[in-house]
């Protein structure tokens, strides 16, 4: 399933030049890459290609040696990471990192900090604006974890939760600070087949609602499935960029997968 | 100019003094990533050792420095084995640290009840002797401290780079998980390295006895010092270390001499802190990017 | 258990009855000091037990709130509540300025940060003899001026007792105003950034930012104590700020549990009250500090308040059928 072109839709994301290193080892060379807005844009290669530190670099953990980062026509490349949120640009971990003494609840609550609108004396006296806005916030991130699944789970500990259930929670949690760039990073690692295709289902609805989402993924036949458009990394390096019919066809990218699909 | 020489050579004795300390603090620091807070109170325990050793037993100076080494290794082991064992399962960074300043509190104010706050006359019998060194002067007993120190840092650094416990060490030191996958027991060896570190610890309170006040606060003067050599030079840092360690030294005895006494902690940590503003990974340690 | 209004007036019935239990000077003596050690523990508790972050450097803002409110009293003339307000700001400044510089520290570093902080303000009071008279200290400090409040008697602090009112009403204050502070989405935001730096930028929680702000609010707490230390003691001496402090305030803050904002105040009078109770161990004192410390830390790290909720958990499993 593709986009008819990608021309019609202006880039949400873009990124030219990317390069990074770490004393010596190459990780990102030259990367650029362009997301449609509204579509499900796939970064796929071997372990070890660059995916995860592509990743930083678009959200900022990493700042770049060379290149551009641009997010709805705004140059981000300088920003620090948390302020790339306020943009609209969020993501999740491939290790997953969620606030594991804290309830499911609580970890989705922490997303809405940033769009809390209180006056700042209500901080001390809660007021009328402090008490709707933590309603609105209750309200909202209980329908968030519910469309995620785990509505029932509310009030577990995140610690406490299963695998599956923590990569949901992680996916609610970022859904909360209201962004319009998803990006995840290998959500699919460590789920057994129901629950990625639960995971593929939730991400499709997501993006029929006009979310942006980025999928970094070395599984081939997940990405396949969704992803309108698709990168494909291998040392660092971009092989390949287009629809994803194209990418199975292509020759190095085959090669690189050694003639097949990835594990 | 002979001024300039003689703190030169105050400093280098002082310097070796808080390198050795500190070499503790970053050994532990290396194999465990902890800070070990009483690390102080065992240079103290060791200066007090020495001090009762030869003054109430009558043993000679250089036994007191090996009684010392001895009490300080099994201090060390009692706290590895006590605190920083148990408390390694919770993977808390701040619990073990806390409790060592629980113990630190703990020893020193149990040592103060003991020993009473009047500062004991720790001399050893070389104290006295002085010797001519081109325009300096200099006693018997710095000799035997830059003697002793730079013996036992170059014996430390060989160990570390060529013995295969050493390199079994750096191994732990840089991912423990690995190591233990290669038939080193890493808790072992961080029970050794705990033993090492508070030895030269207590080995360092037996020299520095004579050259300090020899209170029960008499490690806390010096750990600070050290926490800032430590951080000055890398955490984890050996070459560093070294290197801070005697820089701090001079720094000390010369700004005992132009400034006055008063200032060294200022000084040192002003130092320190503009140290973290800067580089916080230390003067010779490579920068890392957290691996998410 | 209770509702929060109910143990908001639970505490200040108590602290309204507190010195007609205890009318003897030597008492009413612990009490104040109670109420300035709640102050600070409390105050320490918001940077450590939300804001995750070990700062070692209390001791320093206590001080840097005595100093600047008397200097600026019997130097300089000002009335006492116009130094107390700026002396509370210069501590949260002093605050401020700790934590940008330890804003890219994590854990140990800034643990050492902030004990080198420390370190320093105590020698700049120890040595800087033309402002604060060094070791000698500063003598004749007068206690807070005389409130004349229409229809009521003039209330003078000399009298131990509206000093205790004085003192433990900011207390209560204070407590007050974090507490609302930690129930809000600030107190999440710091729980965050506490649980997992990382993870709170990822949703964009600017870190350094909120530590500094946990930083400032958390010492000008303790200026605030500072200045009423200072008020109360009459006699200012360095010696009372050095590094030892800090770690006793870290001994409540942590015996008292660091996951609540009520377990330091139980903490922190815990550990005033029981030294004077044994009162037979006194330079024992300390050595019974860093016990309780290591301790909790190896075998109830959260301390009072999680022994308090085990023994809960507990009952109610008994009273189950």
């Amino acid at each position: 399933m593709t986009i008819a072109s990608d021309h019609a839709h202006s880039a949400l994301l873009r990124a030219e030049g990317l390069c990074k290193s770490f004393g010596g080892v190459q990780a990102v060379r030259d990367v650029s890459l362009a997301v449609p807005a509204g579509a499900i844009f796939a970064v796929i290669g071997p372990n070890g290609a660059g995916k995860s530190t592509l990743l930083n670099l678009l959200s900022g953990v990493y700042r770049p040696d060379a290149g551009t980062v641009v997010f709805a026509g705004t140059h981000l490349t300088g920003t620090p990471a948390h302020r790339r949120v306020r943009h609209g640009m969020v993501r999740t971990f491939q290790k997953i990192r969620l606030f594991k003494h804290l309830s499911a609840l609580d970890n989705v609550l922490a997303g809405f900090h940033i769009h809390a609108a209180i006056p700042a004396w209500q901080y001390v006296i809660h007021g009328p604006a402090f008490r709707q806005n933590h309603a609105r916030c209750r309200e909202e991130a209980v329908r968030l974890l519910t469309f995620m699944g785990l509505e029932r789970r509310a009030q577990v500990e995140a610690g406490s939760l299963s695998y599956g259930e923590r990569r949901m929670l992680e996916i609610a949690r970022a859904l909360a600070t209201a962004p319009r760039l998803l990006m995840v990073d290998e959500p699919a690692a460590g789920l057994n087949a129901a629950e990625v295709e639960v995971l593929l289902e939730r991400l499709q609805m997501l993006r029929r609602n006009g979310l942006t989402i980025v999928v970094v993924e070395h599984n081939m036949e997940l990405v396949m499935t969704i992803a309108d458009r698709v990168l494909v990394l291998d040392y660092g390096q971009q092989l390949f960029e287009g629809a994803p019919a194209e990418v199975q066809a292509h020759p190095r990218v085959i090669a690189a997968y050694l003639g097949g699909q990835a594990a | 100019m002979t001024v300039v020489l003689q703190q030169g050579i105050n400093g280098i004795v002082l310097g070796s003094l808080y390198v050795l300390v500190a070499l503790g603090l970053t050994l532990v620091y290396g194999v465990l990533v902890q800070i070990n807070f009483a690390h102080a109170d065992i240079v103290t325990l060791g200066a007090f050792s020495a001090y009762f050793f030869m003054h109430g037993l009558g043993g000679g100076y250089i036994p007191s420095i090996a009684v010392a080494l001895l009490v300080g290794g099994i201090l060390g082991w009692l706290m590895n084995a006590a605190i920083f064992a148990p408390l390694r399962e919770k993977g808390s960074e701040l619990l073990p640290l806390i409790a060592t300043i629980g113990v630190s509190v703990m020893m020193e104010n149990a040592m103060l009840a003991w020993f009473g706050p009047i500062p004991y006359a720790f001399d050893s019998p070389y104290s006295n002797h002085v010797m001519r060194l081109g325009g300096t002067f200099i006693t018997l007993q710095n000799a035997l401290i830059i003697a002793v120190s730079a013996a036992t840092i170059a014996l430390l650094y060989a160990f570390m780079k060529f013995t295969f416990l050493g390199k079994a060490l750096r191994a732990v030191a840089q991912d423990r998980e690995t190591a233990g996958l290669m038939g080193i027991n890493p808790n072992q060896l961080v029970m050794l390295t705990f033993v090492i570190a508070s030895a030269l610890a207590g080995m360092a309170g037996a020299m520095l006895g004579p050259v300090l006040v020899l209170t029960p606060f008499a490690g806390t003067s010096v750990i600070v010092k050290a926490f800032a050599i430590v951080i000055i030079g890398g955490f984890g840092n050996v070459e560093g270390t070294i290197l801070a360690g005697l820089v701090v030294g001079l720094i000390e005895s010369y700004t005992t001499q132009y400034l006055g006494p008063g200032m060294i902690d200022i000084v040192v940590f002003v130092l320190l802190l503009l140290m973290l503003a800067v580089r916080p990974t230390g003067l010779i340690a490579e920068r890392r990017e957290e691996n998410v | 258990m209770l509702s929060r209004r109910a143990a908001y007036l639970c505490a200040t019935l108590t602290i309204a009855v507190l010195p007609l239990v205890f009318p003897d000077a030597y008492w009413r003596t612990n009490l104040i000091v109670c109420a300035l050690n709640v102050m600070l523990a409390i105050g320490l508790d918001f940077v450590l037990g939300y804001a995750g972050q070990l700062n070692l450097g209390q001791s320093a803002f206590y001080g840097l709130g005595a100093y600047a409110s008397t200097l600026l009293i019997m130097r300089l003339g000002l009335p006492f509540w116009v130094a107390f307000a700026a002396a509370v700001a210069f501590a949260g400044l002093a605050g401020i300025v700790l934590a940008l510089f330890a804003m890219r520290l994590r854990g140990h570093y800034l643990a050492i940060a902030s004990l080198g902080f420390a370190v320093i303000t105590y020698q700049i009071l120890l040595n800087w003899i033309s402002l604060t008279q060094g070791p000698l200290g500063i003598y004749a400090i007068p206690p807070p001026p005389t409130l004349a409040l229409p229809g009521l008697p003039p209330i003078g602090f000399r009298n131990l007792a509206n000093l205790f009112y004085l003192v433990a009403g900011f207390a209560l204050l204070s407590y007050l105003l974090l507490d609302q502070l930690i129930r809000s989405p600030i107190g999440e935001t710091l729980t965050a950034i506490r649980e997992d730096e990382v993870s709170a930028a990822a949703l964009g929680i600017n870190c350094a930012a909120w530590k500094v702000f946990a930083f400032g609010v958390g010492s000008a707490v303790a200026g605030a104590a500072g200045c009423f230390y200072a008020a109360f003691v009459g006699t200012l001496v360095p010696d009372a700020f050095f590094i030892t402090e800090s770690f006793t305030i870290l001994a409540m803050v942590v015996v008292g549990g660091t996951g609540t904002l009520i377990g330091p105040v139980w903490g922190a009078i815990l550990l005033t009250v029981l030294p004077e109770l044994l009162r037979g161990i006194g330079d024992l004192r300390l050595v019974v500090y860093g016990v309780a410390l290591t301790l909790v830390v190896l075998f109830i790290p959260g301390g009072l308040a999680q022994a308090a909720r085990l023994a809960l958990a507990r009952l109610r499993r008994a009273e189950a059928p």
